[in-house]
């Protein structure tokens, strides 16, 4: 039995859909609520996009979270075994993951560079001073290691404070357009969080990461020939060796702790010496390579082949140019996150590669009897000397 | 699923040894405190020398798959 008001209602629902089935009724009437909504609150939409990007988002960075406390445990265990107990590691660790340097004003560029030097040099010096005392029972190449890893832990530490603000500043003040492009960065920054945790595990352990095949072909230059070698900076050495009758200074991070040395300083005390007689400078480094090109490339170019904040690439390149030496260049390809994770095989072959590829350019540009200095930069853990 | 699996996999490389009395070069993998150009006493499978030098500590890579993109 059907009553009239029933039937009334039923039949005012039908005329406003225009159809008999009430399901249809019911979805064009939802439609009519929606364009309401959109028409007296033309902000709507933002609103939503911007929930579901802040739900993409928490979601992130609650993994990079993960990752970040995974890393910190790590860092914990390894610095653990080293101590001896006196200090709290936690505390300690803390302290470390959050030190900071401030760069020198640029206001006025004049001399930037040695005052940058002067602060970087500081900083290293006291977070290594810190790690030794934290380690009191690790020698000298393990708290190079232990540094490296302490690192390791303040730069994921970083990316994900960083996240976290730009994540709270946007849901704090409802703006899509901060969240949207920390959206937009996501794919690339969940990378670099991942190569940080597989970075944590090659520090924790001491195995050569993809940065490292600079040193590992300077290395294998000099592997099995009769040399001298000494230390020329802080934490780089030199071997001094002959090639085809001219002589070679083959320049590296000292190993296999991981560092990555003073390799401009090492070059200029050797020019020092050698002065006039030093006709070519041949760099070797790890290099960023663009999508879609092949890890292990080797690429050849014109230049000094070295990253960091600049300081030893503008030191190189001014004495270079004040003594007229050209520079030249070998760059291994790979990608940002091989760089700190163990290194790859087709990384390990490129540097047999990159050794045949320099033995032929100091015998095609260097005339016997005068020298020329080959640098392998990179982080040298897990390569010890040849 | 699979993707997130295969990122929290934690990479290991392996350690080659050569032979410093025949040359045969094998591996295993790495164990702490290796290092390249390291000296170790371990029996080479081949010749039963207990001398041997570390050559390269790297991760193998699987065969690269061709690629369906022309660019």
């Amino acid at each position: 039995m059907v009553f009239l008001g029933d039937a009334l209602s039923m039949l005012s629902l039908s005329q406003i859909g225009g159809q008999q089935d009430i399901f249809s009724v019911l979805l064009n009437l939802i439609w009519f609520l929606f364009i309401i909504i959109f028409f007296l609150y033309p902000t709507f939409s933002q609103k939503l996009q911007l929930s579901y990007i802040l739900r993409d988002l928490e979601r992130r960075l609650y993994r990079i979270k993960s990752i970040r406390d995974e890393v910190r445990g790590r860092t914990l265990e390894a610095l653990r075994r080293y101590s001896d107990g006196s200090v709290k590691l936690d505390e300690e660790l803390d302290k470390l993951l959050h030190s900071f340097a401030i760069p020198p004003e640029s206001m006025d560029p004049y001399g930037i560079v040695y005052k940058l030097e002067h602060i970087v040099n500081l900083w290293e010096d006291t977070f290594e001073e810190n790690v030794r005392t934290i380690c009191s029972r690790a020698d000298r190449e393990r708290v190079k290691t232990l540094t490296n890893l302490v690192e390791v832990a303040r730069g994921i530490d970083y990316l994900y404070r960083l996240i976290r603000h730009y994540y709270l500043l946007g849901k704090k003040t409802s703006n899509i357009y901060i969240v949207l492009q920390v959206q937009m960065l996501m794919p690339q920054l969940m990378e670099i969080a991942e190569a940080y945790r597989q970075a944590c595990y090659a520090f924790m352990h001491g195995q050569p990461v993809g940065d490292g095949v600079g040193v590992l072909a300077a290395a294998k230059l000099v592997e099995g020939l009769e040399k001298k070698t000494y230390e020329v900076a802080k934490n780089t050495i030199v071997h001094e060796t002959m090639i085809d009758g001219r002589k070679v200074f083959v320049l590296r991070a000292a190993g296999p702790g991981g560092a990555v040395g003073k390799p401009a300083d090492g070059i200029l005390k050797i020019l020092e010496t050698e002065k006039d007689k030093v006709k070519a400078i041949v760099m070797i480094d790890a290099g960023l390579k663009l999508e879609g090109e092949e890890t292990g490339k080797v690429v050849e170019g014109i230049g000094a082949a070295i990253g960091g904040i600049g300081v030893d690439k503008f030191k190189i390149e001014e004495i270079a140019k004040k003594m007229k030496i050209p520079l030249y260049a070998f760059v291994i390809y790979q990608s940002i996150g091989e760089a700190i994770t163990p290194m790859r095989e087709s990384i390990a072959k490129a540097a047999d590669e990159v050794v045949e590829k320099v033995r032929k350019l100091i015998a095609d540009k260097i005339e016997e009897g005068f020298s020329v200095i080959v640098a392998g930069i990179g982080n040298t853990i897990g390569i010890g000397l040849s | 699923m699979f993707s997130q699996e295969k990122a929290r996999k934690i990479i290991t490389p392996l350690t080659y040894l050569k032979c410093l009395a025949c040359s045969t070069i094998n591996s295993r993998p790495f164990r702490d405190g290796d290092y390249i150009f390291k000296e170790v006493e371990e029996k080479c499978p081949k010749c039963g020398s207990d001398k041997m030098k570390i050559v390269g500590i790297y991760v193998k890579e699987e065969a690269k798959k061709r690629s369906k993109s022309r660019l």
